[in-house]
């Protein structure tokens, strides 16, 4: 080792090494006090020890002065240098050594907890390969323009954010949904930086590089959230405004009475509300940086706090409970052929922008290509200028919101809905019809009607299959003691029929946007504290209602991110149970926290009063009280 | 011109330790706001650059103990 590495191993390790020096001449200097009666000698060592512990602490402590703040390293000096000058060299260097050792290992365990996100960070790579000029060239990826094409090979990291122009491949998206599976990825599919390309090769033009990532601002944004104050925090802040000058009053009153300095400072020292200020933000920080590496964004210990009390659970069904891919299922004509009342209905439906009229649409152009192929290929079927060709634009149009549109074409009036739009218009729905609809949604499908002229020509069945991890996430809940409900504009038969089928406690059915809201504002009236997920655009307004709004499928929508409490990343019904478990582990963990510090400080204050704890027996608690409350803090780094 | 810059702090060991790090770095000529996070350990420096000195920043961090890293 050369003379500069040794410096430079010195400055990386000056903490650990000043305390375990510090140590070893207490230990020395203990010694040769209890076995010798070399007292002059022990005593120097001892001073030494505190001189060599204490330097670093002094110094701090001398900035703490001139910055007019009074911190716990000026509290520690003035007890060591009171010791030294009453005489009491042992319990000097012991508080010196316990202090220092105490906050070495501190910064060492907070260490862990500030570098959880930045393993995060290391997963984009440092450079990446550009077609540039007509050839590849290896650049930084910060350098990367938009626009640009990225070339990843197999097994490679994905540099930056941006759409699939050429190649096929499996991608793990880990890093930046925290789903385990990786996922297909072909033309016009979206990347991010950050995830593993596992199969083939990947041509991506780039969207982001460099800061403007998705990873990145994810990162931000939990870095915003763990510095975010959470009502606890803010509610210990607070109390330390007025519990510090309280001890040092006390210290000051206990002097005037005893007239023991050692007795004074001994309050001043272990008085510090260490664990209770410290427990609560690793807590926090801890369970959102374990979150995030999960794919789930906590907005803040405010809503993890708040989140930690959620005992029910409101699901919006369709994208959420459902795969919101909903697809025609049935088509039955009343007298007229099942192909028209489609081509009818699509007709009407053309410039609608609900999830059923695509359905309806779609199923039109899949048949409608399907037949002037003679059914013989369907490789036509993606070919979207065809299909849009196929299906006539309507007249005019009109929507009636949660019920159906009204349309006009060819002379014609054509209506397709629901129950409740055809007895607005008088429409007789014959008994057939009705036995149809009641039969489809017994099923749990959704069926419209299609009414021509004023008579119900036929109904269209359309079905949205259920995610298969539903029926577990909601069992998953009800373990946990949490009500579920789900929140649907569908009728109440095809409500009642999924909800049986998800094994949902309650489901509210027919409701308009703005209804769920107000079912929403309900339950909190009961005195519930709700949590409601749903896909974050749609469902922003109940979203921001309930007390804590979890946005499923984020990655891709800034706006999901900005306006839930809690963001999935991933498509991922499975992490819900997993989110609310973490903030009730959370809050308890809080607790213990703050009721260990507040023990530790009640037992101490009442030890010292008493005489039973000294400066070095104060210190050797407090620093270890300081200790478990990161420890404990920690383990939702893992939960 | 007004511009920001960050460092991380990884040894920060008591939340006082990064308030006094706070006020010794707004102290510093040509700061106009500061924020250091404990939890965390980021430290955000908005300062002039027609007045300040960004070499005395690091500086000001490690005279008060702390190691800072660029971030």
């Amino acid at each position: 080792m050369n003379k500069q590495s040794i410096t430079q191993y010195y400055r990386n390790h000056r903490k650990a090494i000043v305390t375990a020096t510090s140590g070893l001449l207490y230990g020395g200097g203990w010694s040769l006090g209890y076995l010798t009666s070399f007292e002059m000698a022990s005593a120097a060592i001892l001073v030494l020890a505190t001189v060599v512990g204490g330097y670093d602490i002094a110094k701090t402590a001398y900035h703490e002065v001139t910055n007019r703040t009074l911190g716990i390293k000026t509290l520690v000096t003035l007890a060591a240098i009171g010791a030294i000058v009453i005489g009491e060299y042992w319990e000097a260097a012991a508080v010196v050594f316990l202090f220092s050792l105490g906050s070495y290992l501190e910064g060492r365990t907070m260490r862990k907890t500030r570098t959880a996100l930045q393993e995060l960070l290391e997963m984009t790579p440092d450079t990446a390969t550009v077609r540039r000029d007509g050839t590849l060239q290896k650049v930084s990826a910060r350098d990367v323009e938009e626009g640009e094409v990225v070339v990843v090979k197999p097994g490679g990291k994905i540099p930056v954010d941006g759409t699939v122009v050429d190649g096929e491949s499996a991608v793990n998206q880990a890093p930046v949904t925290g789903e385990s599976a990786p996922v297909h990825k072909a033309d016009s599919d979206e990347v991010y930086a950050g995830t593993v390309n596992q199969e083939g090769a990947l041509e991506i033009r780039t969207t982001g590089a460099g800061s403007d990532t998705t990873l990145e601002r994810i990162i931000r944004r939990v870095e915003e959230a763990q510095e975010a104050q959470s009502p606890t925090e803010s509610l210990i802040d607070r109390f330390a405004k007025y519990y510090t000058p309280a001890v040092i009053a006390l210290a000051i009153g206990a002097y005037a009475v005893t007239q023991n300095a050692i007795l004074s400072l001994t309050l001043l020292v272990i008085g510090c509300p260490g664990a209770l200020v410290i427990g609560p933000p690793v807590s926090i920080v801890s369970a959102i940086g374990n979150a995030a590496r999960s794919g789930v964004l906590m907005k803040g210990g405010e809503h993890l706090e708040r989140a930690g009390k959620i005992d029910l659970v409101a699901f919006d069904k369709t994208g959420t409970l459902t795969k919101g891919e909903t697809t025609v299922s049935g088509i039955e004509g009343f007298g007229v052929a099942a192909a028209d009342v489609l081509s009818l209905a699509a007709t009407a439906e053309k410039k609608s922008e609900h999830h059923l009229a695509d359905a309806i649409v779609d199923m039109a152009r899949e048949r409608q290509t399907a037949a002037t192929d003679g059914g013989a290929t369907v490789a036509q079927a993606d070919d979207t200028d065809v299909g849009r060709r196929s299906v006539p634009d309507p007249d005019d149009f009109d929507v009636v919101a949660g019920k159906g549109v009204i349309a006009h074409a060819d002379g014609q009036e054509v209506v397709v809905g629901n129950r409740a739009l055809l007895d607005d218009r008088d429409v007789d729905v014959p008994d057939r019809v009705a036995d149809y609809v009641r039969e489809r949604e017994g099923r749990g499908e959704t069926v419209v009607h299609v009414v021509r002229d004023g008579d119900i020509i036929g109904a269209i069945a359309m079905r949205d299959e259920l995610r298969e991890a539903a029926p577990g996430v909601v069992a998953a809940l009800q373990d946990a003691g949490i009500e579920t409900v789900m929140l649907t504009g569908d009728n109440e038969r095809t409500a009642a029929a999924v909800a049986e089928e998800v094994g949902i406690d309650e489901y509210r059915a027919e409701l308009l946007p703005e209804d769920k809201q107000s079912v929403i504002e309900g339950y909190q009236a009961d005195g519930h504290v709700v949590a409601m997920v749903g896909d974050g655009i749609n469902d922003a307004p109940s979203l921001a209602t309930a007390d804590v709004g979890i946005a499923m499928g984020a990655a891709g929508t800034d706006t999901a991110i900005e306006t839930a409490d809690m963001a999935l990343m991933a498509d991922d019904l499975e992490r819900i149970p997993y989110a609310v478990k973490l903030s009730k582990a959370t809050r308890w963990n809080v607790l213990e926290n703050v009721g260990l510090a507040v023990l530790t400080v009640t037992v101490l204050l009442t030890g010292v009063l008493t005489s039973y704890v000294t400066l070095a027996s104060g210190m050797l608690v407090h620093e270890a009280s300081v200790l478990l409350v990161i420890l404990n803090g920690m383990r939702l780094l893992r939960y | 011109m007004s511009d920001t810059t960050q460092f991380r702090v990884l040894d920060f060991d008591c939340p006082t330790c990064a308030s006094t790090v706070e006020r010794a770095l707004s102290n510093v000529d040509g700061v106009q706001h500061v924020e250091v996070h404990y939890a965390t350990g980021r430290v955000e420096i908005e300062y002039d650059d027609s007045v300040a000195d960004p070499d005395a920043f690091a500086e000001t961090i490690e005279n008060q103990g702390y190691t800072p890293q660029p971030a």
